[in-house]
């Protein structure tokens, strides 16, 4: 048992060190999210030619702040009929696991948590529990709107879970660990996963843009379709809460990819001085962080069959069959990289250029069947 | 002082016939899922306890991960089960739209 | 200053998961019931974790809380649910489950503790490895069987809740 500094009896600084760890996490958590809510904003109004919050402070710098204020000081407003407990439940099942993710995120070889020799696997229970507290959300509500909303919201958890594990999968093959520091090892300098590993990348970013409810795939959140779905019923600092595991999440899944596929902490100088791993690794997860936001300001939303449709016809078998490639090739290769990404890349342009193909014939055959059933209901009325 | 494993086998057999109980004894459909739920959950407990204990029996000891890898099948065997088990009451209440047991009685003669 | 952690916390896993599993046998709400069956399942997890099983606890907590809780839950909302009660402790079986936990349940239960074997923190470093190494070469053919169960158990749900397009 350590002595802690000053002395402290050993005992009190295991608990003060406890408290905080686990202070710091908030800390960054909430920095985190304030920063991105700017960030979103700034960065969707560039996108769109315009200027963004600009009046708080230097070039809006202090919009989150004032955010937070008003959040903070709004009436919490409860309807009556809504189902207390789990009403109130709900935010904090969102946040819990989203806090306790940022434990095995490895910002440096010295800065993190706790390397779990299963830590990869925690992240990915962690993330499946997110979806309880959305059903229970939803549920508590007393509202149609927010179950339809809570219930489509966990049906596209539940189904993107699935590329997001098979996509993990293949880069835990290569390495051999589910430890974020092996993963990070096994990429030494600017040899990184994602050039012979795309395709597991691309899944992984896909369902990623899905579990996080992000566009194109945030149905249930979006503003013009169902009020604003699970979240309707919530005002002020609850929805403050859920706004924030939402940043959160971001920040993991970014994290997890920065680690798995490019690099981790690595970067020009670290073997000098290794806090400056923090820094590549903010950087880079910032760098994802940003193209989350790009594809928001860009591209349209889905509908919920289509993005189901495109889960289980497109992503998990594409993924499937790339695992089994990556064993095959893992287990037959000594020096497995050239293959991989020979096959790697196949499939990234197999998804990439084929998906125009079918879908045009797809759409060429409804117009025809369309065009058809017209002209036969033509054909059956006139007299 | 540690936990001895004859502790770890009195939670599971306790909460084994909790749920054998809550079978017998509630009405409600989805219900009974649960407490059949949780008889699978005690049962993994023993497992799991059990093929600690063997492993403590010597390092490299062959039979130490049966238990374990038993478990690993309960879990598919679970998850396979409640899927099933909830599309068949979803199919019947589709028929006549209640979920207690007692009402859904057409095969009775 | 640390050995009573581990009775500790023992004691308070096991609360959660006989109190929790009693709640569900007892309540009446059914989401309440629910999400307490999912308190059961964590605190199970709480449990491997203690017995030095920690994939098999995040196992656990992926399948059976992040799974099955929601399946559940999912039932629950596509069903109407009558609470009205159906006099829930005078059923035709319950003398049955009372002879049953009381004259079987109990006795097992203080049974087992002749098994007065300490189970010590294993100092090997996870039961990951291990774990793998059996399910993919011993129990390989079992694991394939388990894959297939799956996929009927996929197809054969599908199956069940389809309904005839008119």
């Amino acid at each position: 048992m350590p002595i802690g500094p000053f002395g402290i009896d050993p005992v009190i600084w295991a608990v003060l060190r406890l408290v905080i760890a686990a202070g710091l996490a908030v800390f960054v958590l909430l920095n985190g999210a304030l920063a991105q809510t700017l960030l979103e904003r700034k960065v969707q109004a560039w996108m769109q030619d315009r200027l963004g919050p600009y009046h708080v402070g230097p070039y809006g710098l202090l919009q989150s702040v004032a955010d937070a204020l008003k959040l903070l000081t709004k009436e919490d407003i409860r309807a009556k009929l809504t189902d207390a407990p789990f009403f109130l439940a709900a935010p904090a099942i969102v946040f819990t696991p989203i806090l306790a993710s940022f434990v095995v995120l490895p910002f440096s070889s010295d800065v993190m948590g706790a390397n779990l020799s299963v830590g990869l696997l925690y992240l990915t229970t962690l993330g499946s529990m997110t979806v309880l507290g959305i059903v229970i959300a939803g549920w508590a509500s007393n509202n149609k709107y927010s179950l339809m909303g809570g219930l489509r919201s966990a049906g596209q958890l539940i189904s993107y879970e699935v590329p997001q594990i098979l996509g993990l999968v293949t880069v835990v093959l290569y390495v051999g660990s589910l430890s974020m520091v092996d993963i990070t090892n096994s990429q030494p300098g600017p040899l990184v996963n994602a050039l012979f590993l795309p395709f597991a990348f691309v899944t992984y970013f896909i369902a990623a843009l899905a579990e996080t409810n992000r566009n194109p795939f945030d149905l249930p959140e979006a503003e013009s379709e169902l009020v604003a779905g699970f979240l309707t019923e919530y005002s002020g600092m609850r929805w403050a809460i859920f706004f924030l595991s939402e940043y959160g999440a971001i920040t993991v899944v970014c994290a997890i990819m920065t680690t798995l596929w490019f690099g981790g902490w690595h970067g020009p100088g670290v073997d000098a001085a290794p806090l400056l791993g923090v820094l590549w690794f903010t950087l880079k997860t910032y760098g994802f962080v940003l193209l989350f936001m790009w594809i928001r300001a860009t591209l349209p939303r889905l509908r919920i069959d289509q993005l189901m449709g495109f889960c289980w016809k497109v992503l998990i078998p594409l993924a499937l069959v790339n695992i089994m490639a990556s064993a095959v090739i893992i287990l037959a290769f000594a020096d497995p990289r050239l293959a991989l990404a020979i096959v790697n890349w196949l499939l990234l342009g197999g998804l990439v250029f084929g998906l125009p193909f079918t879908q045009r014939r797809r759409l060429l055959g409804f117009r025809k069947r369309t065009r058809e059933s017209v002209a036969m209901r033509d054909v059956r009325l006139s007299p | 002082m540690t936990v001895p494993l004859g502790a770890f086998i009195a939670v599971s057999a306790g909460l084994f016939f909790i749920g054998a109980a809550g079978v017998l004894v509630r009405r409600n459909a989805v219900v009974i899922l649960m407490c059949v739920e949780l008889m699978l959950n005690a049962s993994n407990l023993a497992l799991v306890a059990f093929s600690r204990r063997a492993g403590q029996l010597g390092a490299g000891n062959p039979l130490d991960q049966r238990g374990s890898v038993f478990v690993v099948f309960v879990f598919v065997i679970a998850a396979a089960e409640v899927a099933v088990g909830l599309a068949i009451i979803l199919a019947a209440y589709r028929n006549r739209p209640t979920v207690n047991v007692d009402e859904i009685r057409g095969m009775k003669g | 200053m640390f050995d009573i952690l581990e009775p500790l916390l023992f004691f308070v896993f096991a609360i959660g998961i006989i109190g929790a599993g009693a709640c569900v046998v007892l309540l009446r709400r059914i989401t309440a019931q629910a999400l307490l069956m999912a308190l059961t399942f964590a605190s199970m997890a709480g449990m491997f974790l203690l017995l030095g099983a920690e994939t098999i606890a995040l196992f656990q907590v992926l399948i059976y809380v992040g799974a099955i809780t929601i399946l559940i839950l999912f039932g629950v909302m596509f069903t109407k649910q009558d609470d009205r009660g159906y006099g829930l402790f005078f059923q035709r079986q319950t003398p049955w489950a009372a002879a049953i936990t009381l004259v079987i349940g109990v006795p097992v239960a203080f049974l087992a503790f002749s098994f007065k074997d300490p189970i010590t923190p294993s100092a090997k470093g996870g039961d990951l490895i291990p774990l793998a190494g059996s399910l993919f070469t011993d129990y390989a053919f079992p694991f394939e069987v388990a894959s297939v169960l799956l996929l009927a158990a996929l197809v054969g749900a599908i199956v069940l809740v389809k309904q005839d397009e008119r």
